[in-house]
């Protein structure tokens, strides 16, 4: 995973295969690298996922917990339909603001 | 009354796997390979994907611990316009490792507020994608089974 300041105080993180319950110290480590870097949007980047598995929708539940905590919004793009209807069924669409593609998700970010 | 004679299931694939977490991906590989051709939408075989996965997995961590000694056994039928997937391990311990009538359902905003725990989202995953799930423990056996209805275009929330 790469994370990306984006201007202002967005930061993008691409993700790159896999999301499971296995993914989470490489995502963690991503999210501490935007917190220091002062980010207050994280903009999650879904176009490179290949798979997600209710472990990783369990980690994505304590990524938003963390930024949560640090008052920090949260965003995605670049999720497939059958991984946002699985955002919708969870409802973690209403907790990660989802967009179709980067640059609405950044400018939006920036509103 | 005339009674129509339902034509008996054709089995498509069978096959065990160690229970090595991880090999939910091999699971859900071959119940697609096997369901090829059989006229579900890009959508659906994604759900059947995801659902074939969690169970996998579920029988794989949970139902078997882990031991790779142990397998997952994977049965894959046609029955008329209906995709059956059967999972079965050795454990009969349930679905995120509890009874599944004993199941907590899952829910976002408990979660966030840290009366339940992130994760557990299995078999509410698992009940969503596909439009039926039926569970049965005989002995040591535990046995998902999974039906999606071919041509159909919506995904009911259900279990037998």
């Amino acid at each position: 995973m790469h994370v990306r300041q984006a201007g202002g105080d967005a930061a993008v993180i691409d993700i790159q295969g896999d999301v499971t319950a296995a993914s989470e110290p490489v995502l963690m480590s991503a999210y501490e690298q935007a917190d220091r870097q002062g980010a207050r949007r994280l903009v999650l980047n879904f176009r490179g996922l290949e798979y997600m598995n209710s472990g990783g929708i369990g980690m994505l539940v304590t990524f938003l917990i963390r930024a949560n905590r640090h008052n920090q919004k949260l965003a995605a793009f670049g999720l497939s339909d059958h991984y946002r209807e699985i955002f919708e069924l969870t409802r973690l669409d209403e907790a990660i603001t989802i967009y179709d593609d980067e640059q609405s998700a950044l400018s939006d970010a920036a509103s | 009354m005339t009674s129509v004679a339902r034509p008996a299931p054709r089995r498509l694939a069978s096959f065990a796997l160690p229970s090595v977490p991880g090999n939910e991906r091999i699971a859900l590989a071959q119940v697609a390979e096997a369901v090829a051709g059989l006229g579900l939408s890009p959508g659906r075989l994604d759900k059947l994907k995801t659902a074939v996965a969690e169970a996998t997995m579920n029988a794989i961590e949970h139902g078997n611990d882990s031991r790779a000694e142990l397998p997952v056994r994977v049965e894959v039928f046609q029955s008329g316009t209906e995709v059956i997937v059967t999972v079965t391990d050795l454990g009969g311990r349930g679905v995120d490792g509890v009874p599944e009538d004993r199941a907590e359902v899952p829910d976002l905003d408990r979660k966030l507020n840290g009366e339940q725990d992130s994760r557990g989202w299995g078999l509410f995953l698992i009940r969503h994608m596909v439009d039926a799930m039926h569970i049965t423990t005989q002995g040591d056996r535990h046995t998902v089974r999974l039906m999606m209805r071919i041509g159909s275009q919506d995904t009911r929330a259900g279990e037998d």
